[in-house]
């Protein structure tokens, strides 16, 4: 018996222990680390970004942002707008086949454009397509689009993740694209472990010829930050989307590890509830803005960025830089705070407790606002909560949060002036805004978000803190993994393992 | 006859405490802040979008509806479907459920392995060497929370001597270290048991007796004394086991397992009402089914309990 235990039993099951460690992946498998499960793949039924970070490899849209931000086509290879900016004619491509094998044509657009707008989907993204009064298909490969108004975002819905396109024959069939996502994306979708990892394998039909270069594609869930980084660290993750400030120097000091760091198109923010006393007084905001040293914020607890002025990703083509109203300054927001006869009075910044980010900008900012003066308590609370209580219930003095970057400024800016969760009223802001909408030149366009996002400038409903970088860390041997700008999607066609 | 009324009274508070269970959870998790129209829509959507979403959900309707419409549901063994992911909430707890059960069973036995010898030997040399090892061995177990063990473990053996996966449960060598960081807390709990009970046994009468009678040390304490110190060794086991069938959250958010804590405390974040309904009846069941079951065993080995 101790022979058997010692000569087969024993070396077997070694065998098998280091044979699952050492073909847990083929080659020309990239491991990526994603921190999280994504709730759906359906693109249409979320507005998660996990879920669009991963369904960007199933699926394609219409027109997609290039790597500068600007939108290019995609599935369509061409599309005009008539002057009155009523219809929107796009041409489509022919040689483009989903993963079922079924042709793409104009009745998969019209199909996937009718569910979005089909109140039963109860798509959280709807709205953006409420203009569309009519979607006609003179052919196979054309797609007309009737608006009842202007409506310059819609172009920026379409090449979102929202807009991605599914084959009609299985929208009519009912299919689940919640578990098993078909498009006509670089990659097939291969297997969903729920809270473990998702498999994708190359389309080799894809409509871009020699890409993607990638054989596979696995999402390996690590919701453990130092498991993350030590997997990285040891090749067993080769790219990490987002590594925290804190775990630069490990990474930094590791050779055979790539960081990259870029801009985001993150808002960064302390939002104050102006219908509150005393923040509806602007003094009361002005000082706190002159109280927050931003730069300070931004290094500390974000990993580094550019202070920001106004309600837009600093590096967004319409941001205007005001930075020269509200400096550092704290004698200025003592002074301020006085004339507004603030006092002791309690004031509590609310943050979302799994954004560990937010939690230290809080907690520095609540240090800075004690610096002046003011008696500000930390409450810590969850995302639920945070999303029914403080943004959609308005009950709250401050709260710290992020606005992820929009490929349209409309997204980004529509419903500011007219009460959103700051509870800040300006009539003019909300007519340019609103105004923005329906004209598609630039020029014309930035001239009215310049004017609106001055007034929000000098008002400050919110301390605008800035957008921070990324550190997006990679093994040395990964090139060219990109993130699509403003939404910050994966994007692997022509990422290369070498 | 005695038998079939005491069964039956017994179903019936099984059944009363589901539905205690079920009404009190139904209830909480309504009142505590949290909409899951909102977590499906995001800060973006606008409010008649919300507005689709609550109807789309049914949670735009009455509470009593609700309440009714789950009750008969629950009536009917049907979790629902979970609002966020969309998926039947049976399915995704049962595609959990075995790899919880496994974790939940090796990190007892584990805990068994470890206790039950280095106990009972405590026990039998009080003060010695071995009995300082098993104090100093179940202070440590306990005291050591399990996920800083579970870093540890990794960074040693996955990491530093890449022995083990970093994450996940592809292999049967993925559940090695989870269960062991499980284990070493039991143990050290059952340990501290063992002991005393076993010490409680040994001064027992049966035992002086028993050497007055000239039996062989050994048969006295592992024949008769360790047979009868295991029983309320084992009560505790199950309860320990019951406990780790919840989901060992702490333990899967470091190995990166997909097993039912995580899945369940995710539902707790995003409201998602279905799914912490479910989570909670089926735990539930589970447990009262294994009571039941064990009350039933008792009652046919003790007839006495039935009269009680």
């Amino acid at each position: 018996m101790r022979r058997v235990l010692k000569h087969c039993i024993l070396p077997g099951l070694f065998a098998c222990i280091f044979a699952g460690v050492l073909f847990a992946q083929g080659p020309g498998t990239l491991v990526f680390g994603l921190s999280g499960n994504p709730d759906t793949l359906d693109p249409q039924k979320t507005a998660g970004t996990l879920t669009f970070q991963v369904v960007k490899s199933f699926y394609d849209t219409l027109v997609e942002p290039d790597q500068s931000g600007k939108i290019v086509p995609a599935l369509a290879e061409s599309w005009s707008v008539s002057p009155d900016g009523l219809t929107w004619t796009f041409r489509l491509r022919r040689d483009v086949v989903f993963h079922n094998g079924q042709q793409f044509t104009s009745k998969d657009v019209k199909a996937t454009l009718d569910r979005i707008v089909d109140e039963k989907t109860a798509s959280p993204k709807r709205s953006e397509f409420s203009a569309i009064k009519e979607i006609r298909t003179p052919d196979a490969y054309t797609v007309v689009l009737s608006l009842s108004q202007p409506y310059a975002p819609l172009l920026a819905s379409l090449a979102s993740g929202w807009g991605a396109i599914l084959p009609s024959d299985l929208i009519a069939s009912g299919h689940n694209f919640a578990a098993e996502p078909v498009g006509t994306g670089p990659f097939k979708f291969e297997k969903w472990i729920r809270d473990s990892r998702i498999s994708m394998t190359r389309n080799d039909k894809y409509w871009i010829k020699g890409l993607p270069k990638l054989a596979k594609v696995e999402f390996q869930i690590v919701p453990e930050r130092a498991v993350q980084v030590q997997g990285l660290g040891v090749g067993s993750i080769d790219a990490l989307e987002f590594v925290d400030p804190d775990d630069l120097p490990i990474l930094q000091s590791n050779p055979k590890v790539t960081i990259k760091k870029e801009l985001t198109s993150l808002i960064m923010v302390m939002a104050m509830n102006c219908s509150r006393e005393p923040l509806n007084d602007l003094r009361v905001r002005q000082a706190v803005n002159y109280a927050i040293d931003k730069q300070v914020v931004l290094d500390v607890a974000y990993g580094g960025g550019k202070i920001g002025s106004t309600f837009l990703d600093t590096g967004n083509a319409y941001y205007t830089d005001f930075s020269n109203l509200y400096p550092y300054n704290p004698e200025k927001a003592k002074q301020l705070l006085k004339d507004a006869g603030v006092g002791n009075r309690e004031f509590t910044i609310t943050v979302p407790q799994n954004y560990p980010l937010h939690v230290k900008a809080a907690e520095l900012m609540q240090q800075m606002l004690a610096k002046v003066g003011m008696n500000v308590k930390l409450q810590l609370v969850d995302w639920s909560t945070w999303l029914s209580s403080v943004y959609s219930g308005g009950n709250y003095d401050f709260t710290v949060i992020g606005h992820t970057g929009k490929l349209d400024p409309d997204g980004t800016l529509a419903g500011y002036g007219a009460g959103r969760y700051v509870k800040w009223y300006n009539a003019t802001v909300d007519a340019k805004i609103k105004e923005a909408t329906t004209i598609s030149d630039f020029a014309a366009r930035k001239k009215l978000y310049t004017d609106a996002l001055e007034i929000m400038a000098n008002e400050v409903p919110f301390v605008y803190i800035g957008t921070s970088y990324r550190y997006v860390g990679t093994r040395s041997n990964v090139f060219d993994f990109r993130m699509t700008p403003n939404l910050d999607t994966f994007d692997f066609r022509w990422t290369e393992m070498r | 006859m005695n038998f079939i009324k005491y069964a039956a009274k017994r179903f019936l508070r099984l059944i009363l405490t589901i539905f205690i269970i079920s009404t009190i959870i139904f209830f909480v998790i309504r009142v505590i802040p949290g909409d899951p129209a909102l977590v499906i829509g995001g800060v973006d959507a606008s409010p008649s979008d919300i507005q689709a979403i609550r109807a789309k959900l049914g949670t735009d309707r009455p509470l009593s509806v609700q309440y009714v419409e789950f009750l008969w549901s629950i009536l009917r063994l049907d979790f629902g479907r979970s609002m966020i992911s969309d998926e039947p909430v049976i399915s995704l707890i049962l595609q959990r459920f075995p790899l919880t059960f496994t974790l939940a069973v090796l990190g007892l036995l584990i805990g068994i392995l470890i206790a039950i010898p280095l106990g009972v030997l405590s026990a039998v040399k009080r003060w010695s060497g071995w009995d300082y090892l098993g104090l100093v061995f179940s202070q440590l177990g306990m005291a050591i929370p399990s996920f800083w063990l579970g870093i540890l473990l990794l960074l040693l053996l996955a990491i530093k001597f890449p022995i083990f996966p970093l994450f996940g449960a592809d292999s049967p060598a993925g559940l090695v270290l989870p269960a062991l960081s499980l284990g070493v807390g039991r143990a050290a709990i059952l340990l501290r048991h063992t002991r005393a009970s076993m010490i409680e046994e040994l001064s027992k009468e049966y035992v002086v007796a028993a050497r007055a009678k000239g039996l062989p040390e050994s048969v006295i304490r592992y024949k008769h004394a360790l047979k009868n110190a295991l029983l309320p060794i084992i009560t505790i086991a199950g309860i320990e086991f019951g406990y780790m069938l919840g989901g060992a959250i702490i333990i899967e958010q470091v190995f990166s397992l997909p097993g039912l804590g995580r899945l369940f405390l995710y539902a707790i974040y995003q409201r998602d009402f279905p799914l912490i309904q479910g989570g909670v009846v089926f735990i539930a069941l589970i447990f009262s089914l294994v009571n039941f079951v064990a009350d039933m065993l008792y009652s046919i080995v003790n007839p006495k309990i039935r009269l009680e």
